[in-house]
């Protein structure tokens, strides 16, 4: 066993683990039938294949839709997503409005108070949705993206890519994503495309990883073997056989890396690496406010940290109810 | 046994190795004159110049580059561009700071999680297991700086059970030193239980399933003789390397703690690099961070492969 194949649990991995041996079910169906021949039998196995798979992923997606955590998950997100979506259409004040007085403790017009500067904090919490739901997925899916290419790569190829490609990852792993995160930022600064691109970018080993030992159990299968031996291109073979059978632990990790995406892009905004001030921003509201808390002003803090709290929460019940019924399945 | 550590230790340096190259390419992708930036906007060009060859950031990138790496496998830094003084002058006193709030927030996790995971585990999927997984699940998942802004509003402010500036008075004995790094530790307790916790369960259902377990049983032992002499040993692997992985991502995530409350650790030490672009510090403290990881995880994977002779023997071959 080589060191890139030893396996340390990652955080990531301690609330998902998309083992490799999940997804064996649906690439035997594919391999059991005659192998096919000619070019339309080719065509033909290739559409049995197709709904079958289909079919299991509209199962799975049933089961996903009765869980009570997924619920209340797409419940929180959607609320933000309005949020985000509206702006300052939907809020009861505008989020830059300084002249209601400061410091103001939650009240019927205020509910959630204003903050030092005079702002309503309900406003600018809800403007504040847009920043996060904007920048976090997108940087999970690219990160993803580039995950999904790196590992693949390695897990199919093997051999000394895999080596090199595993100690660059490994050494990756050694820092906290927020770090390093931080450490990319003040080199290239701090707009919503380094953010994006930085996230992204650190977030690839991680989805690496898992796809590698996904794309390893795949490997040496039937279907990918007899696929080489038509002379299909590498290319072909990594991302038109194998990626379908690994569909799987890659749409967990997609929605484990949104919530690590959250979390992280909210980190960068409360050490100020991301939107600036007056716009609003949960955790630079969070960085700006809690200073206030020793004059037990609570409110200009807790209400954008309960918002970052809420969407994180939220964004995990939906990773673990998909996480639970793709690895059951 | 010796042959595995040498071999881990080897693969520990070539991970450092590419670390610092890591760390070397993102800190030189900053554009610009550090003299410059360091002196300010009215120093004398010559000045600026002087400066530079001075600390060395004139040379070729190779000749900096062969210097930074030699410089993590010698431990020295360098000097700061701010103050001057030896780097290691700054970050290791911070990162006994750092350590000394870790140390607080693991020893105790640590007792808690494991605790709660066998709890959880010996109910499986009854309300209390789901109560601890679901509370498991949400804690960790919440950024470690918003933990520490919602418990210091309720422990220092509401109750006043806590100070609300984190850096006890120099001089202070250790139990005087508990108030003021209880409520931080307590923000990264919070932190951490769910993955430790998640993961003990983990390894408990599996032990409690596994054939030992039965056999343990059936030779009349009881519950309790059987989760500590077969189960925990088992299920104890898994949990240590978890939390090894922690120790090193702690001190990443202890920055939010840090600046909440004020507390001068490694995390305030990089932010204060970061800003006044103070480069060797900067990579000092990331590097040590690196570190901190690596030998953690070594000495996790050493304890492991103590414990369980399988392992050992697996990857001696």
């Amino acid at each position: 066993m080589s060191d890139s194949e030893k396996h340390v649990p990652q955080p990531a991995e301690v609330v998902s683990t998309p083992g490799a041996d999940v997804l064996v079910p649906q690439s035997t169906i594919a391999t059991t039938a005659t192998p096919p021949t000619t070019p339309a039998e080719l065509e033909l196995s290739g559409v049995v294949q197709v709904s079958e798979r289909q079919q299991a992923r509209r199962e799975n997606w049933r089961l996903i839709r009765r869980r009570p955590g997924f619920i209340i998950g797409v419940f929180i997100v959607l609320v933000w997503s309005v949020c985000a979506a509206l702006g300052d259409r939907i809020t009861p004040h505008s989020p830059l409005d300084y002249r209601a007085g400061t410091h103001l403790s939650p009240r019927a017009k205020f509910p959630f108070g204003t903050d030092e500067q005079g702002r309503d904090v309900l406003s600018r919490v809800m403007a504040g949705a847009r920043d996060v739901m904007k920048v976090a997925p997108s940087a999970a899916l690219l990160g993803v993206v580039f995950g999904v290419i790196v590992g693949m790569v390695m897990g199919y190829f093997g051999g000394w890519i895999d080596l090199v490609l595993g100690r660059i990852v490994e050494a990756f792993l050694a820092l906290p994503v927020t770090l390093l995160a931080l450490l990319a930022a003040t080199t290239l600064g701090s707009s919503t495309t380094v953010v994006i691109g930085v996230v992204a970018a650190l977030f690839t080993p991680v989805v690496a990883r898992t796809v590698r030992s996904a794309v390893v159990a795949e490997r040496d299968l039937d279907y990918v073997t007899s696929a080489k031996l038509r002379g299909e291109s590498s290319a072909f073979v990594m991302f038109k056989e194998i990626l379908p059978n690994v569909s799987g632990p890659i749409i967990v990790e997609l929605t484990v890396r949104i919530g690590y995406a959250v979390f992280t892009v909210a980190t960068l905004s409360f050490l100020g690496v991301g939107p600036q001030p007056p716009s609003p921003d949960w955790g630079a509201q969070v960085s700006e406010g809690f200073r206030s808390i020793s004059a037990s002003i609570w409110w200009t803090t807790f209400f954008p940290a309960a918002a970052i709290a809420s969407l994180v929460i939220a964004v995990n019940l939906i990773a673990d109810s998909v996480q639970s019924v793709v690895e059951a399945s | 046994m010796g042959r595995y550590v040498l071999r881990r230790l080897a693969s520990a340096v070539v991970t450092l190795w590419i670390l610092a190259t890591i760390v070397f390419v993102m800190v030189n992708v900053l554009p610009g004159n550090v003299g410059r930036r360091v002196l300010g906007p009215f120093a004398l060009e010559e000045d600026v110049v002087r400066y530079n060859h001075a600390i060395g950031t004139d040379r070729p990138l190779i000749s900096q580059y062969l210097t930074s790496i030699r410089r993590v496998f010698t431990l020295n830094f360098g000097d700061s561009y701010q103050t001057g003084s030896s780097v290691n002058k700054i970050i290791l006193p911070a990162l006994f700071r750092s350590g000394k709030l870790a140390l607080l927030a693991f020893v105790i996790t640590i007792p808690i999680s494991i605790a709660a995971g066998i709890f959880a585990a010996r109910r499986r999927d009854k309300v209390a297991d789901r109560v601890v997984v679901n509370a498991g699940l949400a804690t960790t998942s919440i950024p470690d700086f918003v933990t520490a802004a919602v418990l210091m509003s309720i422990f220092c402010v509401h109750w006043k059970l806590g100070k609300v500036f984190a850096d006890p008075p120099p001089g202070s004995s250790v139990v005087g030193q508990l108030p003021y790094l209880l409520t931080p530790a307590l923000a990264l307790v919070v932190a951490y239980f769910g993955y430790i916790a998640r993961m003990s369960r983990a390894g408990v259902i599996y032990g409690l399933q596994a054939d030992y377990a039965r056999t343990a049983t059936m030779k009349g032992l009881s519950k309790g003789a059987v989760m500590r002499k077969h189960i925990l040993r088992n299920a104890l692997a898994p949990t240590i390397t978890v939390i090894s992985v922690q120790v090193g991502y702690l001190f990443g995530g202890i920055i939010g703690v840090e600046k909440v409350f004020n507390y001068h650790g490694l995390g305030s030490t990089i932010i204060n690099a970061i800003t006044s672009h103070d480069i060797p510090v900067l990579q000092g403290a990331v590097l040590l961070v690196g570190i901190v990881y690596m030998v953690s995880t070594l000495l996790a994977d050493v304890l492991i492969a103590f414990l369980n002779p399988r392992v050992r023997l697996e990857t001696s071959r």
